[in-house]
């Protein structure tokens, strides 16, 4: 059984992730449904750019929301004066760090469920009189949700895991932004801390597992659902 | 023509070349006549908006549709797949068509009702049959109230008394809602069932349009069509028929009798009396005749032999003979 330190350590990692993947659903379902769409002025430069994060170094996407978010940043100064919000160093920043960081994963996933929809029935709603934001609504999202879902399934089992980004962004504080990666990291910087680190990697092999296991299970129903 | 829909396409894909250019009018039923890959299905998508011609116009009773996107056109399609939404169930499905109408033809029990699928109601599109599909497709884009209905062979996946009752469907949603049709098809029994007019296409072209019967009787329509399905359109009100159906009939040539003497005591439910018009030598050595009847001109193909024997001629009085269950 965990122990109550464990237990910080696990609930940590969930609200981190699960703020993260609520965060850059929204966001990663618009860019992949553009994505999905036939060709586009622009269309390269948006794939590009949601592809940042998959390419670039961990601690250098941290680097840069710490330039962009810290309290001095052009982006950090504003909140912080207008909500009095600081991203950096906070259970918050770990989420947005980890957004970034799990968004290509969700995009790719996503994209793909749209790509895979029948344009056909896109053509049957439209000559029912459904505007192309009808459509989407109504037919494109209902149709790809299995795949939205999965996505989203996959991109939290990996956010449980995000380490550089957030170290660098959001730092290693034990109830706030101690996530299970960071837990191990820190258990082996102690001596003797290697029974420790093994406990820890255990439960973070185990959610990973469970992550990917769910959200194959969600693909299979959704082609049992949709075959007609 | 102010309310007919007017139809001045063109587009080019690669060698084939489409310059679809008609008028159907909206007071009856046009049949898009041709061949398999005469671009009759591309001409729908073209009126429905589905795909964007490079050049010309279409429009309905005046109104140019080609201005509008697909979904303001109000033009309702019934596919030949049926595309019925596969997240929803049959309510579903017609209740998506019926929210967005801009005005009410019928209600959905109605609609249910008529085409005879009250009972599947609650049921997954996944597990329809195709006859099925193909009347939950027609009842969903009745209920989404179009100004025109365009149908891309969608009784293709039908046959004998299934396909007749579809036939029967569309011929009764035509007359109680006075529903414009355009429809595509290959086969001629359904352009006689069906239409009062017909547009004939052939690699990208239109060949040949107008009223079904002077249409059809011209060289370039019955160039369109198959050795054995050489005929002539006939009003079904004029014939008696072994099966169902309405609108006209087509009469193969294969299957008329000539007779240079009233007939007596005869089996064929069919004899009229007529002159012959012309008589035209198939490349075979066949003769194909064609008769002036009360009901319209008739096709008959004969031996020389019988040419010869009945001593058949142009302006000669004939009795022309079919039997009603080949019709």
């Amino acid at each position: 059984m965990p122990t109550g330190e464990e237990l910080q350590i696990l609930a940590t990692s969930f609200t981190v992730a699960l703020r993260a993947v609520v965060w850059s659903l929204p966001v990663a379902i618009a860019f992949a449904y553009a994505l999905s769409r036939p060709a586009f002025p622009g269309k390269s430069v948006l794939d590009a750019f949601a592809h940042l994060p998959l390419v670039l170094p961990p601690v250098l996407i941290g680097f840069l929301l710490l330039l962009a978010f810290g309290r001095r940043g052009p982006i950090g100064g504003w909140l912080d004066q207008t909500f009095g919000v600081h991203l950096a160093f906070s259970s918050e920043g770990a989420s947005l760090a980890t957004a970034v960081m799990a968004f290509p994963l969700m995009v790719r996933a996503i994209r793909l469920a749209f790509e895979a929809t029948d344009e056909r029935y896109l053509e049957a709603a439209a000559v029912l009189r459904a505007s192309p934001l009808d459509r989407f609504w109504s037919i494109a999202l209902p149709l790809a949700a299995p795949g939205v879902l999965a996505g989203a399934v996959t991109a939290f089992a990996a956010g449980l895991g995000e380490f550089g980004a957030v170290i660098t962004f959001a730092s290693n504080v034990p109830g706030e932004t101690q996530t299970l990666p960071l837990a191990i990291y820190a258990a082996l910087q102690m001596p003797g801390g290697e029974a420790q680190a093994l406990r820890l990697a255990f439960y973070s092999f185990t959610l990973a597992i469970a992550g990917l296991a769910s959200a194959e299970a969600l693909q299979a129903w959704s082609r049992r659902r949709l075959d007609a | 023509m102010t309310g007919a829909l007017t139809v001045d396409a063109r587009l080019t894909r690669g060698a084939f070349v489409l310059n679809a250019q008609f008028v159907a009018p909206t007071d009856g039923v046009t049949a898009l006549f041709g061949p398999s890959g005469a671009g009759k299905s591309l001409t729908l998508s073209l009126i429905a908006g589905l795909k964007r011609a490079e050049a010309g116009s279409v429009t309905l009773a005046g109104r140019a549709l080609s201005d509008a996107p697909a979904h303001a056109r109000g033009v309702g399609v019934v596919f030949q797949d049926a595309r019925l939404f596969p997240h929803l169930n049959v309510r579903q499905n017609l209740a998506f068509a019926q929210k967005r109408a801009p005005r009410t033809l019928l209600t959905l029990e109605d609609a249910a009702a008529r085409f005879d699928i009250a009972a599947l109601l609650e049921r997954p599109v996944r597990n329809l049959s195709g006859g099925e599909k193909s009347r939950v497709a027609l009842a969903r884009a009745l209920l989404s109230a179009p100004d025109f209905l365009l149908l891309d062979e969608p009784f293709a996946a039908l046959d004998g008394a299934r396909r007749a009752a579809f036939l029967a469907a569309l011929r009764a949603i035509h007359t109680a809602f006075a529903l414009p049709m355009l429809v595509v098809t290959h086969q001629i029994d359904d352009v006689a069932a069906l239409a009062s007019h017909v547009v004939a296409m052939k690699a990208g072209a239109v060949v040949a349009q107008g009223p079904l019967a002077e249409t059809a009787a011209t060289p370039a329509f019955q160039a369109l069509l198959a050795r054995r399905d050489a005929g002539a359109a006939l009003p079904a009100s004029a014939l008696r028929r072994g099966g169902e159906g309405g609108g006209a009939a087509w009469l193969r040539a294969d299957h008329v009798l000539l007779a240079s003497e009233a007939p007596r005591a005869l089996s064929a439910r069919n004899v009229f009396e007529g002159a012959i018009d012309a008589i035209e030598v198939e490349p075979d050595g066949a003769r194909l005749v064609r008769t002036r009847t009360p009901h319209g001109a008739v096709l008959a193909r004969v031996t020389e032999d019988a040419v010869r024997d009945l001593a058949l001629a142009p302006g000669k009085p004939v009795w022309v003979i079919a039997k009603a269950h080949a019709l």
